[in-house]
């Protein structure tokens, strides 16, 4: 029993011996600052990249992570991918526990090993290894390292510090070494005013990042990407599954591309040839032939991604997608281009990164970038651009996916730099055109139709394609706020060369106003009312970033129950401000008819963070109008 | 003989019948222009025919090897069902043993000017992948898609686990039109059938023969150096035995549609599962494997990673007779067990009731599966003079157990039997308590395996309601904002969801999480108390203030006295339902709420007071309020007393749950003085 006290007496010697070599495996000697918002905090993260000629190159990272609570698990993230061209050389773990002792070693052969592929990927001959961690108390530490070689030198890894939200990063530290018939580029962002060092000397590259803060997601804001540090790496000469190439600029790149693989997989049969002859025969310009074209591709393929050696870059051959009908996104984009050549339209492949939160190209930086292809039709001053994976978008509409960024355009004299279409506030619009019914019991029974535009058609176009029971659901969540729905009819119409999605609704509800002895409460705003207040912060960190903006304007007529008479009105209500407007108006049409007027604007727009609680404010403002309500009286 | 021939006739007419419009590659003109199901305009896509046909074929030197031929025939309608032009195959594997697929023979058909054209599924559209250690893959995906075709396509598996019969499914998400199966089990192998679902299904058994050739070689001479000469002869035998053949004919199946709030919707389709009962080869003895429950429970009860596991104790008998040593209190002992295997034990999120790396290095290691963990803490229970047993559950995710049989279930939980009644334990959550299962585990019933392995039935759901009791004092101003006070007190699973949330994430978020579910309200002084202290429920307070909560009409003010608590939206939204209404465990609230009224006001009207009732006792609402000169006092009762509630009572539960959504959102009035 004595002998206890003693060996935690010592203990506590060896333990104080580790700390004072500033330990990294030990949690207790994290920096307070980068608890902050943190699951999870890189104490050290050492990437060193080595080119050995423009056809080999390895990678070897190694990274302690010191996991805070069950969040910060993903944070380890100890994932290696490898292929025909990416083999691993070293894989090993060592977790530690909240002191800093080694609890547990584990190889390479204890790691998981399954086929990389996700959900949208019908085949990929990519693997991925992965490791399987439970942790016995947090926190704790891991150490993970490896080592991958590749003769793909295409894409050289960048030095991202922090790269998710919830984690901070102690010592980041990234080292590229290149041969002297090497040229490397790269470009920073978003490093001014961290505490980064560099030091850079003929063949390498060093930079080391100290004490990063993480960052919590908010909403509005701009997306990580944006803003967190990164350095971004290309080599002037690459390989990429065996093609050699040299680029300098993008000029060299989308030559490159257009050359090597695009142009030769513009292969069609005869026969689709003149098909596409015949179809386009009566048309005279080429907008109106690529329309024709468009319509073609999309009752002909499907979208089906299979990414198997270079075909990971290379589109199938046209003349695949043709036999087949089906193809992943540079496979249908170049399909659908070669078609357009096959009657002399000029089309471009254009590269871009695809999502809602319109990450742009690097400009000023050629190399791969990008996730995901379109097509460019030049028209004049206007550029028309096609979404090639989809079967139900209209002809030149994009969406979310794609719009408002820079994207490669590829030709075959070289590379441009475009931003796509920007759906502008005044396009985003939903116009209600309705009118109800208050019974003396308090029920109400609605005529409404919608008519939206733009990226408010994108919120809806899919509607066309739900189920009767869906759809009939779907209508009762939208109208959440009003209990008891019943649609008796909907039916909605997709108008695809206007871009116009059309909804009339018919439907009942028991109960909508309020009844309190002999009055009656009716809140007016029934069919589109605001129900979304931006989340309250604390403390807001990031910038206010509206991505899209709309219009929204109602007309309701309202025909009052026929034993009430009026007995108040709410005020007529304007805000305006530099987010948007908002005008609100209840008018007495006769005795017993009103008329409900509402407009509200929210533009697209970046803003300072300060800005953020005046724009939540707007919002709450909205929702407390939208819940205005007229008093009537029973008629003595 | 009469019979005979009728029969013959019968026979021979339906196969005419199957032979024009099924036969592979027989696909008609009408199939190809039909629009939509009659049947289900809703359908993506429809099974024009779904063939399976399971046998076992002897193969020489590998024995029995269960065959699975597949035949299908799908009508793409429209965009939505073009998944279903992609296919993947599931195969296991284990260690040498692999299923394999051969045979894969697939066209699409399209209409082309009136004409049928079909196109070949090649190699280019099949894909092979290693998923895992377990399984293996094989995709295809159809050429030439579109609004209108149909597909086909036939393949046959050959598996060498001949024990495990894939369930035999007969509805799908989208409707079948015509659907054949067919099982044949030699005289060797016994199978319990076992069949679950809303449909009427009745298989056409029949007996017949069949036979194994049997090709012997044998080698004779050529034995000692002397005599090198050696002569080898070939012989053949027959082997002659019955079978039995099950054939299933369906027609014009309905699909099967999610609903919201079912547990799990495998639990309502229609399928029939081979379960392997018992097998007999020729001179050698019988092995049995399940025909009933006690059957399943001893084959697991026997097997070394169950039974052979919970009699280990070496490994930890000197840690628990230390932590024991000081009570002799069997309620004591349990509480002291089970926290010492939850803090150091931890799961790594795999199921089972078989343990995997066993319980002696998950105890090492501090690291274990569902079976490590919760057999573990059964041995130590008995160890420690407890009447523990282990109970074999089935989560919501794998289903109800409908029949017997080993796949029925998926996980193992603990439990006590105290004279005062049993309590269940899993250690695998650390907020979870004595008869606090988690969620996952909250599915029908368990099965306790008692020593020796006999069995019996014990109900998983909680008996007692889960209870949420909120506290609230509101001071209501001539604006129509309010301020005030809030406390809850929950317990039971209540608190345990609470504990999985709050301890798991970071304590801002959490906050911010809160305010921003009731619209931005702004909340100070958040405290929470027996966070950890699993005896004690979950107490929660917070001061709160929200701006315009009631309506100011003239000299008027109109609220509902829930404010921000206020049900808005009734969950159910479809018109009808199929399938039962499953809530997870029995619950109730209580609502106290005084509402201090603005100076100069007084009240003009209030609500009456209500009372609901479900059918059966299942569950009760009571509203009532009072009010004296300057407040008002609301007290709300919400009872849901059971987990489930069948569909006959659907729509009594939707209608329920709309009038004191309306009650909730009543208005009181107050008045200017």
């Amino acid at each position: 029993m004595i002998l206890k006290p003693i060996a935690s007496i010592l203990m506590l010697f060896v333990t104080l011996t580790i700390f004072s070599q500033d330990n990294l495996y030990s949690s207790l000697t994290i920096p307070e600052d980068l608890k902050e918002n943190a699951n999870a905090v890189v104490r050290l993260n050492e990437i060193v990249v080595s080119l050995k000629s423009s056809s080999e190159m390895s990678v070897k990272e190694k990274r302690i992570i010191t996991v805070l609570n069950k969040q910060g698990n993903r944070a380890i993230d100890a994932y290696v991918h490898y292929d025909e061209n990416v083999k691993i050389k070293a894989l090993d773990v060592l977790a530690y526990d909240a002191l800093g002792n080694e609890i547990k070693k584990i190889k390479k052969n204890d790691f998981k090993d399954v086929s990389a592929v996700d959900g949208g990927t019908l085949y990929s001959d990519s693997r991925v290894k992965y490791l399987e961690y439970t942790a016995i108390n947090y926190p704790y530490t891991i150490e993970f390292t490896y080592e991958t070689i590749t003769s793909n030198t295409a894409f050289i890894p960048s030095f991202m510090p922090i790269d998710d939200y919830f984690v901070s990063a102690e010592i980041s530290s990234y080292t590229i070494n290149y041969p002297e018939n090497i040229t490397i580029r790269k470009k920073e962002k978003n490093i001014e005013g961290l505490d980064v060092e560099q030091e850079i000397t003929a063949g390498k590259f060093f930079y080391k990042a100290k004490n990063l803060s993480a960052y919590k997601p908010e909403e509005y804001s701009p997306s990580l990407d944006a803003f967190a540090p990164k350095i971004l790496f290309a080599s002037k000469q690459f390989t990429l599954e065996g093609v050699h190439t040299v680029v300098e600029n993008w000029d060299d790149f989308a030559k490159w591309m257009y050359h090597d693989l695009i142009k030769v997989t513009h292969d069609l049969p005869e026969g689709t040839i003149a098909d596409i002859q015949n179809l386009v025969k009566d048309e005279s310009n080429d907008i109106n032939k690529a329309k024709k074209i468009y319509q073609y591709v999309q009752d002909k393929v499907r979208y089906i991604s299979v990414q198997v050696g270079i075909g990971g870059w290379k589109p199938f051959n046209a003349s695949e997608v043709d036999k087949l009908g089906y193809g992943d996104c540079k496979a249908l984009t170049n399909y659908t281009m070669a078609l357009l050549k096959s009657v002399n339209v000029e089309s471009n492949y254009s590269v871009v990164y695809a999502g809602s939160t319109q990450r742009s190209i690097e400009q000023d930086f050629t190399s791969i970038q990008g996730n995901h292809v379109i097509l460019s039709i030049p028209n004049n001053e206007e550029i028309v651009w096609l979404e090639c994976t989809s079967q139900k978008l209209p002809f030149g509409f994009i969406g979310d996916f794609t719009d408002d960024r820079d994207v490669l355009v590829i030709t075959p004299d070289g590379g441009e730099i475009k931003h796509t279409k920007k759906y502008t506030t005044e396009e985003n619009t939903q116009i209600i055109k309705g009118n109800y019914i208050v019974s003396n019991e308090g029920s109400i029974d609605v005529e409404v139709k919608i008519e939206s535009k733009g990226i408010q058609y994108d919120d809806k176009y899919w509607l066309e394609s739900e189920t009767e029971r869906d759809l009939d659901e779907g209508y009762k969540k939208r109208w959440r706020y009003i209990n008891n729905v019943v649609i008796n009819r909907m039916s909605i119409e997709n108008d695809k060369d206007s871009i116009v999605f059309n909804e009339t609704i018919n439907f009942k509800a028991s109960n909508y106003p309020k009844v309190v002895a002999n009055r009656m409460l009716l809140t007016v705003n029934a069919l589109n009312r605001n129900t979304h207040i931006p989340d309250r912060y604390r403390n807001r960190k990031l910038p206010l970033k509206i991505k899209r903006g709309f219009k929204d304007i109602d007309e309701v007529v309202i025909a009052l129950p026929k034993d009430y008479k009026i007995e108040s009105l709410p005020n007529k209500k304007v805000i305006e401000n530099k987010f948007g407007n908002y005008v609100a108006e209840v008018i007495a049409k006769d005795e017993n008819t009103l008329l409900y007027k509402r407009e509200f604007i929210v533009n697209d727009g970046e803003f300072p963070k300060e800005d953020y609680a005046d724009f939540r404010k707007f919002y709450k403002e909205v929702s407390k109008q939208d819940n205005a309500k007229v008093a009537l009286i029973k008629k003595e | 003989m009469k019979n005979i021939i009728n029969l013959l006739v019968v026979l021979f007419v339906s196969q005419l019948i199957i032979a024009q419009d099924y036969k592979f590659g027989k696909v008609s003109k009408e199939e190809l222009q039909e629009k939509f199901n009659s049947l289900d305009s809703s359908a993506s896509a429809t099974y024009l025919y779904k063939y399976r046909k399971t046998f076992y074929e002897y193969q020489e030197q590998k024995g029995f090897q269960l065959i699975t031929e597949i035949h299908e025939r799908i009508k793409i309608y429209n965009q939505e069902g073009f998944d279903y032009a992609t296919k993947a195959i599931n195969l296991h594997k284990s260690g040498s043993y692999h299923e394999t697929v051969t045979g894969l023979k697939a066209y699409t058909y399209n209409l082309a000017e009136g004409k049928i054209e079909d196109t070949k599924l090649k190699k280019d559209g099949i894909f092979k992948t290693e998923k895992s250690k377990y399984r293996n893959e094989t995709k295809f995906t159809m050429p030439n898609i579109k609004e209108g075709s149909v597909l086909e396509y036939e393949y046959k598996i050959i598996s060498p686990f001949y024990q495990n019969v894939d369930e035999f499914h007969f509805q799908y998400a989208i409707p079948v039109k015509k659907l054949e199966a067919q099982f044949q089990a030699p005289e060797y192998y016994n199978f319990k059938v076992n069949v679950k679902g809303y449909l009427r299904i009745t298989p056409k058994v029949e007996n017949k023969r069949d036979k194994i050739v049997f090709r012997n070689k044998s080698r004779s001479g050529g034995t000692g150096f002397g005599n090198p000469t050696s002569k080898t002869t070939f012989s053949s035998s027959t082997l002659e035995f019955n079978k039995e053949v099950s054939t299933y004919n369906l027609e014009n199946i309905p699909a099967l549609k999610e609903e919201p709030y079912v547990n799990n919707i495998n639990n309502y389709r229609s399928s029939v599962k081979y379960e392997l009962s018992y097998k007999k080869l020729p001179q050698s003895t019988i092995e049995y494997y399940s025909t009933t429950w006690e059957d399943v429970v001893k084959t697991i009860y026997k097997s070394s990673s169950f039974g052979a596991e919970l009699n280990k104790s070496g490994y930890y008998e000197d840690d628990i007779d230390n932590l024991i040593s000081s009570t002799s209190d069997p309620k004591k002992r349990i509480a002291l067990i089970f926290d010492f295997v939850k803090s150091k034990v931890k799961w790594n999120e795999y199921y089972g009731y078989h343990t995997d790396d066993g319980v002696r290095k998950a105890y090492k290691e501090q690291v274990g599966n569902v079976a490590e963990i919760n057999l573990m803490l059964t041995s130590m229970l008995r160890y420690a003079g407890l009447k523990a047993n282990p109970v074999l559950v089935s989560t919501r995710q794998n289903g109800i157990p409908i029949f017997p049989t080993r796949e029925g279930y998926n996980y193992v939980i603990s439990c006590v039997e105290l004279p005062t009644g049993n309590v269940l334990l899993d250690a695998t959550n650390k907020y979870g308590s004595p008869n606090i299962l988690p969620y996952r585990t909250l599915n029908w019933e368990g099965r306790i395996i008692k020593k020796g392995g006999a069995s019996s039935q014990i109900n998983l759901y909680p008996n007692e309601n889960s209870k949420n009791s909120i506290l609230m004092m509101i001071d209501l101003s001539e604006e129509g904002d309010i301020e005030g006070n809030y406390r809850s007190v929950k317990t039971n699973h209540s608190a345990l969801s609470y504990r999985n949330r709050y301890n798991n994430s970071d304590k801002d978020d959490f906050l911010e999480k809160l305010e921003n579910k009731y619209g931005g309200l702004e909340v100070s002084d958040f405290k929470v108390t027996n966070t950890t202290n699993l005896s004690k429920p979950i107490m929660e307070s917070y001061k709160f203030a929200k701006e315009s909560q009631a309506d100011i009409i003239g000299d008027k003010i109109y609220f509902s006295p829930l404010f921000f608590l206020c049900t808005k939206e009734n969950p159910f939204k479809l018109e009808k339902r199929e399938f039962p209404v499953d809530f997870g465990y029995p619950s109730s609230s209580t609502y106290r709420i005084t509402i201090n009224l603005p100076d100069g006001y007084k009240v003009e009207s209030l609500p009456e007071a209500s009372a609901l009732v479900l059918p059966e006792n299942l569950g009760s609402f009571k509203y009532i309020l009072s009010q004296n000169q300057s407040t008002i006092q609301l007290l709300i009762d919400t009872k849901m007393n059971t987990s489930i509630v069948s569909p006959l009572y659907y729509e009594t539960l939707k209608s329920y749950f709309k009038q004191f959504i309306e009650k909730e959102n009543e208005q009181i009035v107050l008045t200017k003085i």
